[in-house]
């Protein structure tokens, strides 16, 4: 029998059917493969955000014009926000119960895509405006 | 979506797990409870980011507003709860990528762990606010 190079799953969890059986390995991968997306990431943010605090607004537009800034910033958002929805969603799982955790998981995803895509638009804005 | 049974109604009541009372509070716990407090913070943080954001790319009144509130006592420190907050968090993931190696996780090494990461996540916490207020002090909220 082949291996699937791409899962996790050992064979004998395959053969004694424990474990995720779909889409569940797949989950805590991209937790990590965003986790170490954003090692490099945060400490460029941080950076970044100390001298945008200092700065009026036309410095903070000159700043976030450059294309540089503006992809850290946004690369450090649509990372960042795929991994916390991530995380809030396992806290979802062990905290809430019944139909309140479907209500609690769409919300989690509506949030995690506005907030997305607020951040997005707003830098894409402020250099092409 | 992932589907999610309903909580059954137990006709009697069935043997729970024991409770978090129930163990000696250790340092690794609490780490545990701090990541993942740290993380929902951060979560509500991206907030106060979108509106920072948002603002600038609007007209200098919004972003006066904003601004205004950052640099603001309040606002800074919010800001320091957030880079604290940021680094905490990182450093108790890269605390996870290496036991994912499979390394530190006996007694005297998650300890070790433990403490790392939370002094850490202060001294770079207070590092990067105080280099930043000394390369940037001075320069004024429009």
């Amino acid at each position: 029998m082949t291996e699937d190079p791409n899962t996790l799953r050992t064979p004998l969890g395959r053969v004694r059917y424990l474990g995720s059986a779909r889409s569940g390995m797949r989950e805590d991968w991209f937790m990590r493969l965003t986790s170490v997306a954003l090692v490099p990431l945060t400490i460029a943010f941080v950076w970044l955000l100390l001298s945008l605090l200092a700065q009026d607004y036309r410095g903070v537009r000159a700043e976030l014009g450059h294309p540089l800034p503006a992809i850290v910033v946004m690369l450090f958002v649509l990372v960042g926000i795929y991994h916390m929805q991530l995380g809030m969603r396992s806290v979802i799982a062990d905290y809430i119960r019944g139909q309140a955790r479907e209500w609690a998981l769409m919300a989690n995803l509506f949030f995690a895509a506005v907030l997305a895509l607020a951040c997005t638009y707003a830098v894409l804005r402020i250099g092409f405006v | 979506m992932a589907s999610t049974d309903a909580a059954p109604t137990p006709a009697r009541a069935r043997p729970l797990s024991p409770h978090l009372s129930v163990y000696r509070l250790t340092l690794t716990m609490v780490m545990s409870g701090l990541h993942r407090i740290t993380g929902m913070a951060l979560y509500a943080s991206v907030l106060l980011l979108a509106w920072f954001l948002m603002a600038a790319s609007m007209d200098a009144t919004a972003f006066g507003v904003a601004s205004g509130f950052l640099n603001s006592i309040l606002g800074r420190l919010i800001l320091f709860g957030f880079t604290w907050s940021l680094f905490h968090h990182m450093l108790g993931g890269i605390r996870h990528f290496i036991w994912d190696a499979g390394l530190g996780m006996d007694a005297p090494e998650r300890e070790w762990l433990a403490w790392g990461t939370l002094i850490g996540g202060f001294v770079l916490a207070i590092l990067v606010w105080a280099i930043g207020l000394a390369v940037y002090q001075g320069a004024s909220v429009s």
